[in-house]
């Protein structure tokens, strides 16, 4: 069946359409920086070495299983890319780059830095083939400073921010996010820099070189915390599921869930004392009396919660007025009718793999939403329609190519850098 | 010169003052309410050079409020005043119908305008997009809420009437399951092995950032068309985006991914460990580093008993796996273990690294170096610790002006400037309680 919807929004123009995008990027945090623009429609080229690819992420799959084939680490970050596989030390596959740059208006790498100037195509020898170029530089701690050479993992990167030491509960242990929320947030920010350096090259006709550190960026988001401990000399402790800055705001455990409830407002506030039938606790609907009185609301609302059912709960908050909401899983999001009329919940038939799911958090832009045309291809699934149609090169150059190692497909033994087990050689191809 | 040498040359914010800014000729007025997903997606512009207006009620944005255990400076509580940066800061009371029209004939010259009212407010204060794109076709409004401003919710009037919060973000946006001790890790509290929010307001950072690539790619598609258009974006789903492949392996295979404490579904070891002080994350996956891991700590029986990666894999075992690894650990502190694992020379690769508290992380000099942590004195409110920049870029780099502004402060100036009104004037509108 049709899904009119979807029909409608695939139809609308692309923000970013004409833009060219360059990523030579692993894992997820150049991925995803790279994938945002993809779906705003940024024609994005996604480079790989030939055989496995990228198979530290490609192999990324919880209890390693592959459905369909499919890597589900790969698949989260890379929507809309046209994967091509090129040994970028070759003499060769750095031509292919230097040709791709001619005629891109963006480059996105996160290697160690310093590697791409070690290989000669680092921003001081790119921008000389393409001033207008926007070289876009992703690490753990940036290029430079001192921090600069640590490794970048999200799972570091979120250890030592203190993000880990500000989540979870006090009497527990630090947690980091299951996400790799370090690397997405981070893609996120060097999405929109991108978008920055574009805007301004439009203006002025001028590229340039961004240096996003994913570390930095966490420390950018973790709101209060610096300023607090800079004037009280105090270190910042984990509160839990409670909101020490929002009072209230907080998960609950309800009698068959879990529910994050919230009322900060003063109105709301009220509103929420007279769902709970709490006159005591209405004498604390001045600001400052919340904050004094923390420790009790909280106790108060949790025992609440803990005797009512979480869709009694979100059937209050809408007759009283104050928010609520299930703490969703995947299975509930999925179904969710809100999100399904929204296609923020983006079902979809993918040329190769089918039916797929993606989250789409641009689907409700008016003129130029975002689209997730296609989720992932196998390792070098598109050479010959980069090679061929953006370079012109000719059959019999692209087979030499393959010859001499320079550029290759999927390797066999790993089933996540390959098609579909059965596929028919042609299925997908857009070449 | 080496390259770290010339990406600082470049990049260095110490000579930002003599270069350009990339947005400085974009106006944009943010009108969000209680919302730091509102405040971040206007401060990324604002660091690029926008010029931000915040228009707040006369009595300010409740935002202001938002401060742990309530703490204030002035009139002013310490999460706004990291995000009030370089913003100009009006009163309007947007309930007052003269105030809707004044509102109206700076959004007629704006070209981004932020709004986080509760859905369908907007509209209720005949402000909505019909209305606006009527007074200016060029106008980018982006809204940002937990239930977006349309879809189902919206259309049956299902919404609340309440502000969009960070912890109801986290919670509709799957994360919050995904994060967390699991029912079985039987050795912390029972209240503790529960769905589990970020520390920080991870949702709202997450919604502002993709506002602010959404009102970007909005600002390019009008350099060609010239038109203007209506974003709609929700905190949640923009996390939901950032969840992993949560959603995706449920479509793949009906399984719901649940909370995993440290670990890491994919890879073992990849993760925290318990120290003597706090916790170390180590890393040694593959076969052979995963043999180093077990070399350092004097455990060859766990390379026997968890050989491939497909052992290690197992949900089962993380937590056996861990508590063996731990005997080890907890005998030492964090620094004691990263000596030892730089001490290792022997064959595979497994590092260790650093969880730090907060407190600690601000011994690094690095963050300083980069501007990411600054000592920044303003002008009306003193001098704080707060988050720079974190934005390196050669042509435009992002700069830190000023922290915040009082309710109002700015009044006479920006009224004067873009619509001409004098000092009487808007002693007259704030006598009838309309700034």
């Amino acid at each position: 069946m049709v899904d009119m919807k979807l029909f409608e929004i695939a139809r609308k123009n692309d923000a970013l359409r004409g833009v060219r995008v360059l990523s030579i990027t692993r894992i997820i945090y150049g991925p995803w920086a790279a994938t945002l623009l993809g779906l705003m429609g940024a024609e994005v080229i996604h480079f790989e070495f030939p055989g496995s690819g990228d198979l530290l992420i490609r192999g990324v799959s919880p209890g390693g299983s592959f459905p369909r084939g499919l890597s589900p680490g790969m698949m989260c970050a890379n929507a809309n890319k046209y994967h091509i596989a090129v040994d970028i030390r070759h003499p060769k596959g750095k031509k292919i780059v230097e040709e791709l740059v001619a005629v891109s208006d963006v480059l996105m790498e996160n290697f160690k830095p310093g590697t791409f100037d070690r290989w000669g195509i680092g921003y001081n020898q790119l921008k000389e083939i393409n001033p207008g170029l926007i070289y876009v530089s992703m690490q753990g701690f940036g290029n430079w400073g001192s921090l600069s050479q640590r490794p970048s993992y999200d799972a570091y990167a979120q250890g030592i921010t203190g993000l880990a030491e500000i989540t979870g509960f006090p009497d527990a242990i630090p947690l980091k996010s299951q996400a790799w929320i370090g690397d997405f947030l981070s893609g996120t920010v060097a999405a929109y820099l991108t978008l920055v350096a574009l805007y301004y090259r439009k203006k002025t006709g001028k590229g340039q070189f961004i240096d996003l550190s994913q570390a930095e960026v966490l420390i950018r988001a973790m709101d209060w915390t610096w300023i607090y401990m800079g004037i009280t000399g105090e270190n910042r402790e984990r509160t839990g599921n409670r909101d020490v800055a929002v009072v209230p705001s907080l998960i609950a455990k309800a009698k068959d869930g879990f529910v994050a409830i919230a009322a900060f407002d003063k109105k709301e506030f009220e509103a929420l004392c007279d769902a709970m039938g709490d006159r005591e606790l209405k004498a604390f609907a001045e600001y400052e009396k919340r904050f004094e009185n923390a420790e009790l609301i909280y106790r108060r609302i949790e025992e609440w919660a803990s005797a009512k059912s979480v869709s009694e709960i979100e059937a209050l908050a809408r007759e009283c007025g104050f928010s609520a909401s299930k703490v969703m899983s995947s299975e509930d999001i999925y179904h969710d009718p809100h999100y399904n009329s929204r296609k923020s919940v983006w079902k979809f038939i993918d040329p190769l793999w089918d039916d797929l799911t993606y989250p789409n958090p641009l689907s409700s832009i008016e003129k130029t939403p975002g689209k997730v045309k296609w989720a992932m291809r196998p390792v070098g699934f598109d050479n010959e329609h980069v090679l061929t149609r953006l370079l012109g090169y000719t059959q019999e150059e692209i087979a030499e190519l393959y010859r001499e190692k320079v550029i290759g497909r999927w390797d066999e033994k790993f089933p996540a850098t390959a098609p579909p087990p059965g596929w028919d050689g042609k299925k997908g191809l857009f070449y | 010169m080496s390259w770290e040498e010339f990406a600082r040359n470049m990049t260095d914010l110490e000579n930002a003052r003599e270069k350009p800014e990339a947005l400085s000729d974009l106006l944009v007025l943010d009108v969000s309410y209680g919302s730091f997903a509102g405040l971040f997606a206007s401060s990324l512009l604002s660091e690029l050079g926008a010029k931000v207006i915040r228009v707040e009620p006369p009595e300010g944005d409740i935002a202001r409020k938002m401060s742990p255990y309530g703490m204030m400076v002035e009139d002013t509580g310490l999460a706004y005043l990291v995000e009030g940066r370089n913003k100009y800061h009006i009163t309007l009371n947007l309930e007052h119908s003269r105030g809707r029209e004044i509102f109206e004939e700076m959004a007629s010259k704006a070209d981004v305008v932020i709004e986080t009212f509760p859905t369908g407010k907007l509209d209720a204060l005949d402000l909505g997009w019909d209305k606006l794109k009527s007074l200016n076709g060029r106008l980018i409004l982006c809204s940002i809420k937990t239930f977006g401003e349309k879809g189902y919710l919206a259309e049956e009037k299902q919404t609340p009437d309440a502000l969009d919060y960070d912890t109801v973000d986290q919670a509709r946006s799957g994360f919050a399951w995904t994060v967390g001790i699991p029912e079985e890790y039987d050795e912390f509290p029972e209240h503790t092995r529960v769905p589990t929010k970020m520390g920080n307001w991870m949702a709202h950072y997450a919604g502002g950032a993709m506002a602010a690539f959404a009102v970007m790619s909005a600002l390019l598609f009008r350099e060609i068309t010239g038109e203007g258009q209506h974003i709609d974006i929700s905190p949640a789903e923009a996390l939901m985006a950032l969840n992993n492949y949560a959603l995706h392996y449920y479509h793949l295979t009906k399984t719901v991914i649940g909370r995993v404490a440290n670990f890491e579904p994919a890879a073992y070891a990849y993760n925290y460990f318990q120290a003597k002080d706090g916790m170390v994350f180590i890393a040694g996956y593959a076969d052979p580093n995963w043999k180093a891991l077990c070399e350092i700590i004097g455990r060859p029986d766990l390379v026997e008993k968890y050989p491939t990666l497909a052992d290690r894999t197992n949900p089962q075992n993380f937590i056996p796996m861990t508590r063996e690894i731990e005997k080890f650990t907890k005998n030492y502190t964090r620094d004691e273990i990263l000596k030892i694992w730089l001490d290792y020379k022997g064959p595979g690769v497994t590092v260790a690294g650093e969880v730090l508290r907060p407190k600690e992380t601000l011994d690094f000099e690095h963050w300083y170096e980069r501007k990411a942590l600054v000592r920044f004195s303003d002008k009306d409110y003193g001098e704080f610790l707060v988050q720079g920049l974190c934005a390196k870029m050669s042509e435009t780099p992002p700069r830190l002006k000023w922290l915040c502004r009082p309710v109002g402060a700015d009044n006479v100036l920006i009224y004067k400037e873009l619509l001409g009104y004098d000092y009487e004037y808007l002693a007259k509108l704030k006598k009838d309680g309309i700034l």
